[in-house]
């Protein structure tokens, strides 16, 4: 044995510090990310284990023997970690009250409660896993084929289901809590903090770009950083790890460069708009970042939406798993994860080893078992000639090296207890399809540990959210980057690039480029671009065709969705061939880890069982998230605006109930609204109309301004004058009502609906700044005013001594508007009648709003002033039989089905609906609003309430012809009351009809609106 | 979430922005019986292109102020924006 391979093998030349050897740990080695002098205590399943910091959920299980996690979603099978990576999602926990929590990810912390999922009434116990040992499996589809039928039974179905499948439970009670989000912007923005991203980096940012970092790890690095080999660099060798830490200082150090670590990229949109997930967001210490096990991790996750100029995905690859009887045993697990347990977290993958292997990665994990101190019984390569420099070693360790070898099938209950393996009876390389064993070679090996190392997936997945196409490379049996679109750049893994030198260049390349591309630097050379080209083309093939081994009847393709081999096969032969039917109908891919492990195998046998090429089968569509999200992450803090008006506060301090008036609130009434409404009628009332939308018009062409946006006509509006106005689309619906005052001097004032206002001032300056050539400036007051109504017999004898306005009936008349002060304010005061009495709407600043309100409610003491709310005001409205825009119509509601074809004025030369009203009223109307009593004024139909007739062709023998939209008892009248919808030759005054109310039939007739005070007398007195 | 370039305040994103629909001018004359389909045109069929429409935005969280956009509707890629007096 040559020195050189003694010191590969003996784990004593590998140790820094011996006496810090820990139970169950290797000894302490400068990759760890584990720091073994700081131990945390926390819980599995009740029972107590002690981590490291820097430990994750399931490398700290693994050191303490626990394999087994979970068990599977469909059949309950055991399973534990394979990848260790985030898209790992084997065997989810639970932490805390956080369900589907990636163990591979998850940092412990002290005190940390983790659970397993999916067992029932236990994890060593559970009897759901006795489906595995029926006569047959549960076939593919069997959900779709089993519980169709009878459809009345499916909430029963739903819940055994619900139960049976499950991952993880929510807990309701969990305390509130909100995630952040953070707007970031880059000019270069690199994917991945491999070798490969972080020379990405390096190379942009040397030309001046803003360069933005992201690793979901908590550590820069990628896979140099659970690798101690010896790697190749255009400045010489060094040992894999020591370059990630060499990297990672430069650009942590660099002032270009800003690094997220911990940070999952899980879409990529439209203007490169990257939807990022941090998690432990608060840490930014630099000399920390590299050196995980001093810091406890913040639980918290936050949204990034960040907004670069150009990408480089160096995202990498995911070491494919191989597909045979039992592969989902926990304990067989991938060369990269085996890697990561020892040289990230010092935990020892296992006692005795057998290596599968398919590439150079997996007789360097063979050798690096054999340092840690496992023992490797056997080495089985696909290959008929592996890279014979490590073969050497391993043989001179004695290890065998059967190439030309299968494993077949591994054995074990909770855990691998041994594998067979047999000589492969077909020449390799091999095609997609599997490959055969030769019968009698078979051949049982006693094992703790099958590691297997077949090949890499590049983690093409965000590459094809940003609109890339992927090309399969025959040779190399990778699907990689074929075409990206303008400024989205790829290195590394997912690129195809899998020597560390070839890695590190490409990685300067892309970032050359990725610079260029939004003007900094020149981009990369000729020279730089032949030469990756050479390194990639030079490099050996990693990647085994072979997707798996025939013969297993419990073959596992998907181990998110325990689909099997026969499933994919079923599947197809059952007519679902292409990929995306074959995915939706097997539910491969479509699982936690959203097919990472499992979408190349499915397209290899998809292609074989339609006999087609893997090209010819194709891939399905890669959509976000590319990666788990916490929901909260997305959900964010609740950032609804809310307004208030100024009285905001007294109607609280009143006791009003307060209800939501789009974004506002508006006391909906302070006790009860029938009182309000006597009160208001007998002697006098306030509300606070604060919501309405306020628009301020100035300039000479208002009138024509108006003509245009109203049905009726304003030309002859004077000065001091109010009107009342419908709008209507273009369509003829009406979109909007509310009264404009003509203040004089080209200064006029307009009231809309509170829901309508914002579209309606976005759509008058679209008219301005799109053709309407009118000398007008419109703007939008509606937050800047205060606004109530002063209403009732007695208004006038209690505003008149707070103002300098004359209140005399001749002198401010109903309908008109003034101006002046009220209480030393400045207000706009109009006369005008929604609640049917003698009313002043009072607009001043908003500033003066409350004053204002609290000066009248004083001066209204004398007369029982009486705050009231929305609801009397809808009573009272409703009295009047005023009908409210959205309320009583709706998106087929015209003028002339509304009783208002007095306001639409067709001989107006032109205005906004005209064309279409004109053709309206020439076909006529069908429907007609009307108002209507209830014969028995005790019944109070709820509003929506159906009005029928008697038709035996229908279900429950009646047939809808109207409905009621708004429905009262008027205290007032004493009856109850409403607006109602019916057919224009039901419409007459009179007229009966049937209103169905909680399935009871109750009788109602049309009446003449108003229902109150029909002539207007309280109104213009 | 794709980036519209307002021709006053620069390139925002689109959610800064109302949509105004496809550029779609009223008919002449549109009270003309004769002009039926036109008017059902403008009313309700809408191209619906595949390819670079001009269309309309307002930037309701910025200027206020309406432009025209000539935006591919596959792609995103918006080509030009300008302000309407530019379209006549």
């Amino acid at each position: 044995m040559s020195t050189k391979t003694k010191d590969a093998i003996n784990p004593e030349s590998q140790i820094q510090n011996p006496k810090s050897k820990i139970q169950n740990r290797l000894s302490s080695h400068p990759s760890h990310k584990v720091d073994y002098t700081r131990p945390i205590e926390f819980e599995f399943n009740g029972k107590k284990y002690t981590a490291f910091e820097g430990d994750t959920v399931a490398s700290a299980l693994w050191a303490a023997g626990v394999r087994v996690l979970g068990r599977s979603f469909k059949y309950h099978r055991p399973r534990g970690p394979f990848a260790l990576t985030s898209g790992d999602t084997n065997a989810m926990v639970r932490v805390g009250d956080e369900p589907n929590v990636r163990p591979s990810m998850k940092l412990v912390e002290p005190g940390m409660a983790v659970e397993s999922q999916n067992v029932w009434p236990s994890l060593n116990a559970d009897i759901m896993s006795l489906t595995s040992y029926g006569s047959r499996f549960m076939p593919v589809g069997f959900y779709y084929k089993a519980f169709f039928r009878p459809k009345a039974l499916w909430p029963t179905y739903e819940k055994v289901i619900r139960n049976a499948a499950g991952l993880g439970y929510v807990t309701t009670d969990t305390p509130d809590t909100y995630y952040d989000k953070k707007y970031e912007f880059a000019d270069v923005l690199v994917i991945g903090g491999g070798p490969a991203g972080m020379s990405a980096a390096l190379s942009a940012a040397k030309t001046g770009a803003r360069v933005m970092l992201l690793d979901e790890n908590p550590y820069l690095g990628g896979h140099l950083a659970y690798e101690r080999q010896s790697v190749d660099t255009k400045n010489g060798g060094a040992k894999a790890y020591e370059l990630a830490d060499q990297l990672a200082q430069q650009v942590l150090a660099h002032p270009n460069i800003q690094v997220e670590l911990n940070t999952s990229v899980f879409d990529i949109g439209y203007h490169l708009w990257v939807g990022a997930v941090k998690e432990g967001w608060t840490n930014t210490d630099p000399d920390s970042i590299q050196n995980p096990k001093s810091k406890i991790q913040n639980p918290e996750a936050r949204l990034l939406k960040i907004r670069a100029k150009s990408l480089v995905a160096a995202n990498g690859a995911f070491e494919q798993p191989l597909v045979f009887e039992n592969s989902d045993l926990p304990g067989v697990i991938l060369g990269s994860a085996a890697q990561r347990l020892m040289h990230l977290y010092g935990a020892t993958p296992g006692k005795r080893a057998v290596v599968l292997s398919a590439n150079r990665d997996g007789l360097q994990v063979a050798l690096d078992l054999l340092v840690a101190g496992v023992q490797v019984s056997v080495v089985i390569e696909l290959r008929d000639q592996p890279d014979s420099d490590l073969v050497t070693v391993l043989e001179s360790a004695g290890v065998p090296v059967k190439t030309d070898s299968i494993v077949t099938k591994a054995q074990g209950n909770k855990g691998v207890r041994g594998v067979f393996v047999s000589q492969a009876a077909k020449e390799l390389p091999l095609s997609p399809g599997g490959i055969k064993a030769i019968r009698g070679t078979k051949e049982f090996v006693i094992c703790d540990l099958l590691v297997t190392s077949v090949g890499w997936t590049p983690a093409t997945g965000l590459l094809y959210q940003a609109k890339g196409r992927m090309d399969y490379d025959e040779q190399r049996a990778e699907f990689l980057p074929a075409h990206l679109p303008p400024k989205v750049h790829a290195a590394g893994r997912v690129a195809g690039a899998h020597s560390v030198k070839a890695e590190l260049l490409e990685g300067e390349m892309a970032g050359l480029n990725a610079a260029a591309d939004v003007g900094f630097g020149k981009g990369a050379s000729k020279k730089l671009q032949n030469e990756v080209a050479k390194l990639k083309a030079a490099e050996p093939v990693r990647t085994s065709a072979l997707t798996y081994i025939p013969g297993g009847k419990k073959s596992f393709v998907s181990f998110d969705e325990d689909v099997s081999i026969k499933d994919v096969r079923d599947s197809v032969a059952e007519g679902y061939k292409s990929m995306e039917l074959l995915k939706r109908y097997s539910t491969l891919s479509m699982g936690p880890s959203q097919g990472k492990y499992e979408n190349a195998n499915t397209m290899a046998l998809c292609a074989e069982a339609n006999n087609q090429t893997i090209p010819e089968t194709g891939t399905t569509t890669g959509r976000p998230p590319f990666t788990s999200v916490p929901l909260g992450a997305l959900a964010g803090r609740h950032m609804e605006p809310v307004k208030y008006t100024p009285m905001h506060d007294w109607h609280i301090a009143r006791g009003a109930t307060m209800m939501n008036a789009g974004l506002w609130k508006r006391p909906e009434y302070y006790g009860d609204p029938a009182a309000e409404v006597v009160g208001t009628r007998n002697s006098l009332g306030i509300i606070d109309v604060g919501t309405l939308g306020k628009l301020r018009l100035y300039g000479k062409d208002v009138p024509k301004l108006l003509e245009m946006l109203y049905t009726n006509k304003w030309s002859k509006l004077a000065e001091g004058g109010v009107r009342y106005g419908v709008m209507c689309n273009e369509e003829g619906i009406v979109s909007d009502d509310g009264v404009t005052a003509n203040l004089g001097g080209d200064e006029w004032y307009m009231t809309a609906t509170t829901g309508g206002v914002t579209g309606l001032y976005q759509d008058i300056e679209w008219n301005l700044q799109s053709g309407w050539d009118f000398d007008v400036h419109a703007v939008n007051m509606t937050d800047d005013y205060a606004a109530m109504n002063l209403t009732g017999p007695n208004a006038r004898e209690v505003l008149q001594p707070l103002t300098d306005i004359d209140l005399n009936n001749e002198a401010f008349p109903y309908m008109a508007a003034r101006q002046g002060t009220v209480a030393g304010v400045p207000a706009i005061l109009m006369r005008i009648g929604f609640t049917g009495e003698l009313g002043y709407e009072m607009h001043v600043p908003a500033g003066y709003g409350l004053y204002l309100w609290e000066t009248l409610m004083d001066a209204g003491e004398t007369f029982n002033i009486t705050p009231f709310g929305v609801e009397a005001q809808r009573i009272m409205r409703l009295e009047k039989g005023h009908f409210i825009v959205g309320q009583d119509t709706d998106a087929l509601t015209n003028p002339f089905m509304a009783h208002l074809d007095w306001a639409v004025k067709l001989d107006k030369s032109d205005f906004l609906g005209k064309p279409s009203l004109v053709r309206i009223q020439k076909r006529g109307v069908e429907q007609k609003l009307v108002g209507y009593e209830m014969l028995d004024s005790n019944i109070v139909p709820e509003e929506a309430n159906q009005i029928v007739v008697p038709n035996p062709d229908r279900p429950i023998g009646l047939e809808t012809i109207g409905r009621v939209t708004s429905s009262r008892y008027s205290p007032t009248l004493e009856k109850s009351l409403g607006l109602c919808w019916l057919p224009v030759d039901q419409s007459e005054p009179g007229t009966e009809f049937t209103v169905r109310i909680r399935g009871e039939l109750h009788q109602g007739k049309v009446v003449p609106i108003p229902f109150y005070d029909p002539d207007g007398k309280r109104l213009k007195s | 979430m794709i980036l519209i370039d307002c021709p006053n305040c620069g390139e925002r994103n689109v959610a800064e922005f109302r949509f105004g629909g496809e550029y779609n001018p009223r008919p002449q004359n549109p009270d003309d019986p004769a002009s039926d389909a036109a008017w059902v045109d403008y009313l309700y069929l809408k191209e619906n292109k595949l390819g670079v429409q001009k269309e309309w935005w307002y930037h309701r969280a910025g200027c206020g102020l309406w432009f025209l956009a000539e935006r591919h509707t596959k792609s995103h890629a918006v080509e030009k924006t300008y302000f309407w007096e530019a379209a006549k």
